[in-house]
Order: structure tokens, then C-alpha cells, then sequence
């Protein structure tokens, strides 16, 4: 028998008497901390075009494109590691975090975000 | 009576990463084993030279997911000795206490990993269960619970603030009164004892003729730690014990690693009460001057090695990392000789291994071989039993 | 025997072994300390570490210098707390070099996975066979080599 089985036998009563650890996702979710990295959140109007987040990423999921004359970020979502690196790197705090983390999809073409610049459109959030 | 040979792997129940080794059993003991890895070839050495140094900041976080912190830590002290920059107070502390969390959550997860080895999924499930405590503290200083993306060239990505600092000092003093459960589980439980003690004997010698690395050669009573003794990040001003156990088997590796815990957590909630103030990141050019780096870190497998060679410009030329299971690989070689097949899954975790981030050479179009010699007895006759 | 000691000290005390083999010596950082050599000699100055506690190959890098392969054998030393590099350069066209697994058995696999990517031929080297590459690649093509390029950079 040995010492160990009456050790683990009040931590697994202690373990029955309280609910499952278990978080029954997707009806239990849970609110992500503070910093969370989840999807990225451009804001278009500080934007000066330089391209340094496209040149940066590790991923190469962002990608400058035309839009109205000048060149705009284009981010690859299926690409993205989410390590943020674009974020540090722009010299105009033009990328933040949010907390969306359900980024699955069922097209490749829906996971991009593609620049709505502010003379077109409004600010991509 | 001849030996007949068994295959283990690639795939396989009892291995949790593809790797093959084959056995040549005489009855229930096991004679000899010729293992073979390579199944995750990636390519990483090749790949770093192609991008650069701020991206391969980030490639070299995914050679291994368990053990990410330290792979990006080795590389981003081993480009700042290169180019000569010290990193600010601060940012050292930060490393070292996201660099501690690393080795915690990488313990528990092989603890628990052994604990199903042994056929104990109770005490698998409560160390995982109390692992997340671990990955809550973990996403809230670095934003995920795994990839944590927070050492950069020069510093650390971000800041911890009041609450943060709160919050994983309380985690922590919850999982150093569980540890203590989980110690006297090890420590005194049968089905540990029986599976454990007396299980993949690796002599000191032995250990470092074979140049074993990490909780491998400190089970074998080999003091020898690079925090203590070549420092980096804050360790040299953190005090902490170095831990051995010296009855070289299965069962000493396991304590260590529980024991390291414990240290772990120790020299966090040391961090966290002494935290200098000033800047998290230090200027840090794109492009590096010319020379080489050697960089080392005691990962929670073991030593692990950055080479790194520049000739100027915003690429490496030459990025070589060495993963300590590679180190161990023939330890535990060593260790299985000789013992019974119900022993090699215990002795094989017991190295920990991580063959994702030993395999990590050259961009292969994978195809397994079909044929494949014995070439490593050779070697093991020649330096193993003669030790 | 040197117990713990500086880089300078350290690198003094190697030359009083090994004289005139060194060809060059550099301080790399705290404990980090470089020697080149020539190619014959690499087993001489690794004998010479072992009388500072240099037991221990942290790991083997082979580079691709371009008319040469460089050869670094990294070396730490238990006792005087101390990781050498013993840096050595062989031709390309002629890749040999004696191994050093006699010395320090736990060589073996990094000396087998430059073989395997760089095909330097290292004599004696007790494993056979490929250790990180299919059976089925093909002789004399060496990843790490600058003039191998993946697929899809091509």
C-alpha cells in the first residue's frame, strides 16, 4: 500500500466535491487579460505609409497595397503569428491589440483585412 | 540465443514526438538501441540566414513551443554580445522571472506526461490542472499562454505593472503549497517507485563522457548549472541552490525537476520583490556589426547553444542552435541498455525529450527511409559498457 | 590545474601549453574566449583543455566560409568556468578532418550532423549513415552549403 494512496485519496474527494475544472467553452468563455494579443486593430488615419510593418514581419502576412495613390497595410490573418512585431515597429502607433481571438473562418479570402483608408472609406477597425 | 529487434516509432503511443529507435531485445531486456530522429526537420538553420534579425527573433521562438522563452532568450543575448549591448537592469529581471515561468510550466507538463506514462492519469490530470495556473500569469505578462513573444533585441517586449506583479506572486504561493502535495507524491508514492527507482541507470561518468546536459546529468549528482555558473539575464544577482540528486536513475531526474521547481519559484517571487526601475529596452540597430557569439542558457532540457556568425548587415550568416535532447540522446541510449522494454518509455521521458527542437536542420522533403543499420552499437559498445 | 580565472589569465595559460599552435586568440565576451587553429591541431589544444576542466562539447558548427569550411569545436570548461571555441578551417574541396570523439565521446552526433549537412568527412568517426537526413537524400548534396537553395527560392 504505502504512504502515497492515503495521501491522494482526500485530494481526489477535495476534487469531487468541487465543480469540473473543465471551462465548458463555448458556453463558458472567458474574457482574455489586459494585452491580450489577439487580432490587430489598425487605425488607418495615423498611418504615413512607410511600409516598415510589411518589411518587419516575421510571417510576411502583411503586404503594402494601392489604394487611392498611396500604399496601405493589407494583413494576411492565416499568415499572422501574432507576435506583434508590426506593432513595435510602426513609428506612428498605427497597430493595436484587441481581445477577438475567434478568428477562424471558412474562406481564405475572408481571413484578410484589407486597408480601408480614411480619404476612402472611414478608419479600419 | 539470438536477439530479436523491435521498433518503436516513428508514431507510437508511448513517444509523444516522432522519433524511431529500435530495440534489440534478448528476451525482456533490452541489449542494444539505434535510435533515429530527423521526422521534424524544418529547415531553421537554413531559413535564419534568409531573413532577418528582427525576424528571426521570432522564428527561433517556434523551434519549440514548450520551451519558446528560452530559445528567443539565447538568441537575443547572443546578437547583443555581438554587437556588444547591455541590456537595462529591468529587462534583465523581466527575462529571468518570464524565463523562470517557461522552466515551471515545462516541468509540470513532463511530470504530468510521466505520471500517464506510469499509468497514473490522476496525478497527470492534477498537474496539468495546476499547470494553467501557470499559463494565466504567463498570457497576462506576455499577452499568450505559450508563444510568448517578450524577449526582443534589446530588452523585453513590454512591462509588467502593480496588478500584474500581484497576481503572479499570489499564483505563485498557490502552486508552491500544491508542489509540496506533488513532491510528497514522487517522493513516497508506490507506482512511482516501483515504475522509477532503479530505472535507466546513467553513471556519472558515464553522463559526462556522453556530455548529458541539464535535470540528466544533475541526476546523476554532477553539480553543474549555467545559471549559477556562466550567469545571464539577472541569475547573477538572484540567489537559488542548484539541484542533484545522486541516485542516478529515473526516479533522481524526476525529483530534480520537481525540486527545480520549487527553486523556480523562488527566484520569481525574488525577481518581482526586486525589480529595478528604469527603461525595459535598450537601442538596438538593424544592422549588426561583424564578429561571432556564443550564447548559452539553461532551458528546462538543459544547456542550450547559440553560434551565431555575422559579417555585417541585417542577416546572419551563420545561425547554429544546439537543443538539449540532442545532448542527451545518447544518455539515454545508455540508460536503456541493459534495462527491461517496460522501462524505456520511463527512461526515454525521463530526458524530457523535445525532438522538435533537436530535428531542426535542414529543409528536407520529407520521406521516411525504409532502411536504415545498426551503426550505433558500434559506438555504444565501444564507449558505453567499457565505462 | 587553473581554478576560476579570467579571459585574459585563461588565454595566458593556454598559450603556455600550446605556444606557437595558436594562431589567433580573441575574447569573444565574459567566459567566452576564441582560439584558431590549424586543422592537425584541434586534438592537440583539445588535450590541452582538458587539462582546465574541458570536458564538455557544448556542440560542433561547420560554416560555410566559401573557398573554406570553418570548423568550431565549443568546448566548456568545468573548472575554470570558461566556453572555448577552437576555431579550424579545412578546404572545400577537400573536406577531411580527424575526429575528435575519441577524446570526447559525446562528439559523435555533432560531428554526424555536419557530415550530414555540410559533407565534411571526419576520420574515424564511429557512426555511419545518415543522422538528420532521409536514406534516401542525395550523396554530396549538402544543405547548409551556400550554394543550395530551397525550392521555392529557386
Amino acid at each position: 500500500m504505502g504512504l502515497g494512496l492515503p495521501k491522494f485519496i482526500p485530494e481526489a474527494l477535495r476534487a469531487v466535491a468541487k465543480r469540473p475544472f473543465t471551462l465548458m467553452y463555448p458556453f463558458e468563455r472567458r474574457e482574455p487579460p489586459e494585452g491580450f494579443r489577439g487580432r490587430q486593430v489598425f487605425d488607418l488615419s495615423k498611418c504615413i505609409n512607410c511600409g516598415i510593418c510589411a518589411m518587419d514581419c516575421p510571417a510576411f502576412a502583411i503586404e503594402m497595397v494601392e489604394v487611392g495613390g498611396k500604399r496601405w497595410p493589407k494583413l494576411y490573418m492565416d499568415r499572422c503569428v501574432f507576435c506583434y512585431q508590426c506593432a513595435a515597429s510602426c513609428p506612428k502607433n498605427v497597430i493595436s491589440s484587441s481581445k477577438l481571438y475567434e478568428l477562424a473562418g471558412t474562406s481564405r479570402s475572408k481571413l484578410v483585412m484589407a486597408p480601408e483608408p480614411p480619404a476612402v472609406g472611414g478608419d479600419r477597425a | 540465443m539470438g536477439t530479436a529487434d523491435l521498433i518503436i516509432g516513428p508514431q507510437h503511443p508511448a513517444l509523444h514526438e516522432p522519433e524511431r529507435f529500435v530495440l534489440k531485445l534478448d528476451g525482456e531486456y533490452v541489449v542494444d538501441v539505434v535510435p533515429r530522429i530527423g521526422y521534424v526537420h524544418r529547415g531553421i538553420e537554413k531559413a535564419a540566414e534568409l531573413r532577418t534579425y528582427i525576424q528571426d527573433t521570432y522564428l527561433v521562438e517556434r523551434i519549440c513551443g514548450i520551451c519558446n522563452v528560452s530559445h528567443s532568450l539565447v538568441y537575443v543575448q547572443t546578437v547583443e554580445s555581438l554587437q556588444g549591448t547591455e541590456v537595462p537592469p529591468r529587462a534583465a529581471y523581466l527575462r529571468a522571472v518570464v524565463h523562470e515561468l517557461n522552466r515551471v510550466h515545462s516541468h509540470l507538463l513532463l511530470l504530468g506526461v510521466v505520471g500517464e506514462l506510469f499509468g497514473f492519469d490522476t496525478l497527470f490530470m492534477y498537474l496539468w490542472r495546476d499547470r494553467e495556473l501557470v499559463m494565466d500569469v504567463v498570457e497576462s505578462i506576455t499577452g499568450n499562454r505559450l508563444i510568448s513573444a517578450f524577449n526582443v533585441l534589446g530588452g523585453v517586449a513590454r512591462d509588467v505593472d502593480q496588478s500584474q506583479v500581484k497576481e503572479a506572486k499570489k499564483a505563485m504561493e498557490y502552486l508552491r503549497g500544491r508542489m509540496k502535495f506533488y513532491k510528497k507524491a514522487f517522493a513516497e508514492d508506490p507506482t512511482v517507485e516501483k515504475r522509477s527507482k532503479g530505472v535507466g541507470i546513467l553513471k556519472p561518468s558515464s553522463a559526462l563522457d556522453l556530455c548529458a546536459v541539464g535535470p540528466v546529468i544533475r541526476g546523476s549528482g554532477i553539480k553543474t548549472d549555467i545559471r549559477a555558473d556562466d550567469p545571464y539575464a539577472a541569475y547573477g544577482e538572484i540567489p537559488f541552490n542548484v539541484i542533484t540528486y545522486d541516485t542516478n536513475d529515473s526516479w533522481a531526474r524526476f525529483m530534480v525537476r520537481v525540486d527545480e521547481i520549487f527553486e523556480a519559484i523562488g527566484i520569481i517571487e525574488y525577481a518581482l520583490d526586486h525589480l529595478p526601475e528604469g527603461p525595459i529596452r535598450a537601442r538596438f540597430p538593424r544592422r549588426v556589426r561583424e564578429g561571432e557569439a556564443v550564447g548559452r542558457v539553461e532551458a528546462p532540457r538543459g544547456e542550450l547553444v547559440d553560434h551565431i556568425i555575422s559579417k555585417g548587415g541585417d542577416k546572419p550568416y551563420r545561425f547554429k542552435c544546439r537543443t538539449p535532447t540532442l545532448a542527451n540522446i545518447l544518455a539515454a541510449c545508455e540508460m536503456i541498455r541493459g534495462g527491461q522494454i517496460a522501462d524505456v518509455p520511463v527512461s526515454l521521458s525521463s530526458i524530457d525529450p523535445c525532438f522538435a527542437c533537436e530535428d531542426r536542420l535542414a529543409i528536407i522533403d520529407v520521406s521516411k527511409g525504409e532502411r536504415y543499420s545498426a551503426r550505433l552499437r558500434d559506438l555504444m559498445a565501444k564507449y558505453g559498457a567499457s565505462r | 590545474m587553473r581554478a576560476e580565472g579570467s579571459e585574459g589569465s585563461f588565454i595566458e595559460g593556454l598559450r603556455s601549453e600550446l605556444g606557437d599552435r595558436i594562431l589567433e586568440a580573441r575574447v569573444l565576451g565574459p567566459r567566452r574566449v576564441a582560439i584558431s587553429v590549424k586543422p592537425g591541431d584541434h586534438r592537440i589544444a583539445m588535450e590541452a583543455l582538458k587539462k582546465f576542466g574541458g570536458s564538455h562539447m557544448s556542440t560542433i558548427t561547420g560554416t560555410d566560409m566559401g573557398e573554406a569550411i570553418e570548423i568550431s569545436y565549443h568546448v566548456w570548461c568545468y573548472q575554470a568556468k570558461m566556453e572555448v571555441s577552437i576555431r579550424t578551417g579545412i578546404p572545400k574541396s577537400s573536406p577531411i578532418i580527424e575526429t575528435v570523439s575519441d577524446l570526447i565521446p559525446g562528439s559523435v552526433l555533432y560531428e554526424a550532423e555536419a557530415r550530414d549537412l555540410l559533407g565534411i568527412e571526419f576520420k574515424g568517426l564511429p557512426y555511419e549513415g545518415r543522422l538528420v537526413l532521409p536514406e534516401d537524400w542525395p550523396e554530396g548534396v549538402c544543405p547548409l552549403r551556400k550554394d543550395w537553395k530551397p525550392d521555392w527560392l529557386k
